[in-house]
């Protein structure tokens, strides 16, 4: 503080970012006016300033002309913040003594067919970068240590990935999963396209190794309550709903050696009451003490607490010994800390009777894609025989209608997107019905047969060859005739340009996708974005698919956007190596955009304190008096605290009131006397 | 077996003749004119035919709303104009209501009807409408046998329109002397000798 003011020797470094900027401004004319500002020693322009030779010309210039502060007029921090940092590094000055005026995103792309006034927005713009330059400051980073654990919400097949992955690579994974078992949607599918591999026999084993892996804490009816903290420290508070069953080693807690629940089912068979089973989306009843299937993990019981009526009969089938079953159970919290959280929450169909004319719903022999998945599936509630709703019997025409919802611009519950891999389980369900109903015929209504991935094309044609008719034009409606409860499909072939009308006994409704009603509360916990169609935001939809705009969360899955089961298991393993790293690194840099307390200046008065929405402030005494302190790893930097203080005592470190008032002063002065 | 050569068949001749669509069959404005007088988005139809599936004119005629949609886009004025199956909606509005693109090919239809009265392209029928509706104002008047009709449902025999109330037909008449549309009628009509 005491040293003398060291007088501003600034370099302006103008980028022309090919023609990007150089086309829609006078690159010559700002830098004649940069070398007339005050502070100013040296002005260069050049193509690419991120390039190699760009980033030399501001590393010999600081040697060159003993610059003590960088301004690059180019692109947007968010690009290229790091790159000039590194470089002003390199050239051997604090990195924070580098600013940067945004001429491109902020200037030429708005203002192209203006060069004037472009022109003229650029000086200013490098006026308002150098009189904060002349006012920079040494800040050095804040190292932090990272918690060697991580967090994974969501055990379909993305999440399960992701955590064995991170497990696998030594790293304790905490994976949450709302429902009582894990598998996700994949577990409710039949066979899997384009291999038509039984979906649950290639899950199980995933299952299975995330159930037994020993770095894997697997908690399934548990939800996400609070986060705190950021990258590295994250303190998160979960929900272990109560489950009114006791796993063998909660119960030998409790001293009940070789008890607790081992999944014989003798209390479900006594329960008297019977609500419909979610898992097969209603088709088929479940006990109010219950498992979704037989291949749940963990293997346990659960009691739906909305129905049970504590008759207490399950607990005297379950017996003494095991004593598995406590009616009086409550939720329970408990706080994890991780380094790194990965969101998998995956996706639902949209409520599909919205869309009228289809008449989900409304006709017994109307179904959805997942409903068929149920009625295939030998292990579902008809024991794999495909049958109609309305009377039981076999149908032998079947209508799909595709993108029921999807690529859909009206609004309502229909979606803009594609659902990506309804296409295919299309696909997939016509070969299915051709296999196991002899004489069966089905009409695949589609617009485009999006068949893009991996022998995905080489499917579309064995279907085609098997049998399986396409008619190009999307179903416009669907009437149902009241006795025979036969279905007439109204569209027109547009290869033909004849309209059609086509008789049915069933018809499955390929129902586009929407994001989880949940999800909205996940991501404000967790500070992620969403996209405009609802999903979870990726940080870069190309370079970094697998990252959020906040440090520390990445997405797998279908949360991000339609996926199939390949492309959920390649991000998920994106997001756990990603998610890896900094805490292998086992350290995060902070910036140091801390608030700082000037203890002369300060009252103690302590209203900051309870201002700062991250918890980052404490009065703590100090030489008999009460002085405010900055937990500096908590601090965001948001500026909230230093905005109010009556006594101006608190610094905002890289954004502090002197600079921030010296660039406003530069652009109202425009340059002339302060 | 008597064999015919058919050179020279004119039938023959048009079968053959060169179907390529060339640039030149285009007129790029078309579209922007249709847009202009619909207000519909009609340049983003995806062809996917829920309107045809939807409409009533469709599986009765040789109509297809789909292809209008598409001669929109590609901008074949010509063809679109002068196919006389562009008069066959009946404006129930079943496509728009479903159009997923949230298109109102309706409107689109009733633009290229319009654009189609600019060059004289009307069907007789529609004129004929307009003098109806100029001297009755109404473009299928009331007649005898809907008024015993009426008469046996308790109704009045001429319903509460111009029809009872004859002192509105003057204003009636100035709208469309306004728009030129009797004028124009009666002199297409008398160009065709009718
Ligand atoms: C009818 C149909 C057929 C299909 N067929 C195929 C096929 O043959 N081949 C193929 O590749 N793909 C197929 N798919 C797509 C496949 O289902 C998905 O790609 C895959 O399930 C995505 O996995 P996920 O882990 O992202 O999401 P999900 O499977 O949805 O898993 C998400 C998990 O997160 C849990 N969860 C949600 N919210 C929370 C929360 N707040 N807290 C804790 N946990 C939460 C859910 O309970 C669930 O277990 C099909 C889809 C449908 C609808
Ligand atoms: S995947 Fe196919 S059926 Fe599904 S929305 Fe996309 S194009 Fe339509
Ligand atoms: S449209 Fe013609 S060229 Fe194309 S696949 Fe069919 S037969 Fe072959
Ligand atoms: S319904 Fe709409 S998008 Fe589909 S063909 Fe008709 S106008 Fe085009
Ligand atoms: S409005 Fe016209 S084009 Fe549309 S469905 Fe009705 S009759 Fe057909």
């Amino acid at each position: 503080m005491a040293e003398a003011k060291e007088q501003p020797r600034i370099g302006v470094f103008i980028c022309h970012c090919g023609t990007n900027i150089a086309g829609s401004l006078s690159i010559e004319e700002v830098k004649e006016y940069a070398m007339t500002l005050p502070g100013v020693v040296v002005a260069e322009e050049y193509q690419y300033m991120c390039s190699t030779p760009g980033q030399s010309i501001i590393v010999d210039a600081i040697a060159e002309h003993n610059l003590n502060g960088v301004v690059v007029a180019a692109c947007s921090p968010r690009l290229h913040e790091p790159t000039f940092r590194i470089a002003t590094q390199e050239g051997g000055l604090n990195k924070f003594r580098f600013e940067m005026a945004n001429i491109r995103d902020q200037n030429s792309w708005v203002h192209m067919h203006d060069w004037e006034g472009a022109t003229s927005k650029a000086k200013d713009q490098v006026r308002i970068a150098v009189a904060k330059a002349r006012m920079l400051e040494d800040l050095e980073p804040k190292s932090v240590p990272v918690e060697h654990a991580a967090l994974v919400v969501g055990a379909g097949v993305g999440g399960m990935q992701a955590a064995l992955d991170l497990a696998s690579a030594g790293i304790k994974t905490y994976l949450v999963e709302k429902n009582p078992t894990i598998g996700g949607r994949m577990s409710q599918l039949d066979k899997t396209f384009p291999t038509l591999d039984c979906s649950q026999c290639i899950l199980t084993p995933k299952m299975v190794d995330v159930g037994r892996h020993p770095n894997i804490e697997l908690m399934t009816y548990t939800e996400v309550e609070n986060v705190e903290g950021y990258i590295g420290n994250f303190t998160i508070t979960l929900r272990k709903k109560a489950r009114g069953v006791l796993t063998p080693a909660e119960a030998e807690a409790r001293g009940i050696v070789g008890g607790g629940c081992n999944g014989c089912g003798d209390c479900a068979e006594v329960c008297p009451v019977i609500k419909p089973n979610p898992f097969e989306l209603g088709m088929a009843p479940r006990k109010a003490i219950y498992i979704y299937h037989p291949q749940v993990n963990p293997l346990l019981y659960t009691v739906d607490f909305d129905s049970c009526i504590k008759c207490g009969l399950c607990v005297t089938a379950c017996g003494e010994e095991k004593k598995a079953i406590d009616l009086d159970v409550v939720d329970t919290f408990e706080q994890v800390r991780v380094g790194t959280c990965i969101l998998a929450i995956g996706y639902d169909l949209i409520p599909i009777e919205g869309k009228k004319e289809w008449g989900y719903k409304r006709y017994d022999n109307v179904i959805t894609g997942l409903e068929f998945e149920r009625l295939i599936c030998a292990s579902g509630p008809t024991g794999g025989k495909l049958i109609r709703p309305s009377d039981g019997q076999i149908p032998k025409k079947i209508g799909f209608v595709l993108c029921a919802g999807s690529r859909d611009n009206t609004g309502g519950v229909a979606k803009p997107y594609c659902s990506r891999f309804c296409c295919m389980y299309s696909l997939k369900h016509a070969h299915q019905i051709m296999e196991k109903i002899p004489g069966a015929v089905p009409y695949l209504f589609y617009m485009d047969i999006r068949s893009f991935g991996k022998m995905y094309e080489e499917f579309y044609y064995r279907i085609q060859n098997e049998g399986a008719k396409f008619i190009r034009g999307r179903v416009a409606n669907i009437l149902e005739d009241p006795t025979s409860k036969n279905l007439t499909v109204f569209t027109e072939d547009t290869l033909l340009g004849r309209p059609l009308s086509l008789e049915m006994d069933m018809v499955v409704l390929a129902a586009a996708i929407q994001p989880k009603p949940e999800a909205e509360r996940i991501r404000q916990m967790f500070g992620v974005s969403k996209s405009q169609d609802g999903w979870l935001l990726e940080a870069h939809p190309k370079l970094n698919p697998c990252g959020t705009t906040t440090a520390g969360i990445y997405l797998a899955g279908v949360c991000q956007g339609p996926k199939d089961i390949p492309d959920t298991v390649a991000q998920a393993e994106g997001a756990a190596s990603a998610a890896s790293i900094p805490i292998h690194i086992g350290e995060v840099q902070l910036e140091p955009y801390f608030a700082q307390c000037i203890e002369e200046l300060c009252a103690g008065c302590g209203m900051c304190v309870n201002l700062c929405p991250y918890g980052a402030l404490d009065l703590v005494e100090k030489d008999g008096r009460d002085v405010m302190e900055v937990t500096e790893a908590k601090c965001k930097g948001c500026g909230t605290c230093g905005g109010f203080c009556p006594g101006g005592a608190i610094k905002m470190q890289h954004f502090t009131s002197p600079q921030i008032c010296a660039q406003i002063d530069a652009f109202l002065l425009e340059g002339g006397e302060q | 077996m008597a064999t015919e050569k058919n050179y020279g068949n004119p039938e023959l001749e048009a079968k053959l003749r060169d179907r390529y669509l060339y640039t030149d069959d285009t007129n790029p404005e078309f579209l922007n004119d249709v847009k202009k007088v619909s207000r519909t988005i009609a340049h983003m139809c995806y062809q996917c035919g829920t309107c045809t599936g939807s409409c009533p004119s469709a599986p009765r005629s040789s109509y297809r709303i789909r292809l209008f949609m598409r001669r929109g886009v590609l901008g074949l004025e010509k063809e679109a104009l002068n196919d006389p199956d562009l008069w066959l909606c009946t404006t129930c509005y079943s496509c728009t209501d479903r159009c997923p693109r949230d298109i109102a090919p309706t409107d689109v239809i009733m633009a290229m009807r319009n654009l189609a009265f600019k060059y004289d392209i009307v069907p007789r029928n529609f004129l004929k409408t307009v003098q109806l509706i100029y001297t009755t104002g109404h473009g299928v008047p009331n007649n005898d046998v809907n008024r015993s009709a009426r008469e046996k449902l308790g109704l009045s025999r001429d319903p509460p329109t111009t029809h009872s109330y004859p002192e509105f037909m003057p204003g009636i008449q100035k709208i469309i002397d306004h728009y030129k549309l009797k004028e124009n009628a009666d002199r297409i009509l008398a160009e065709e000798g009718q």
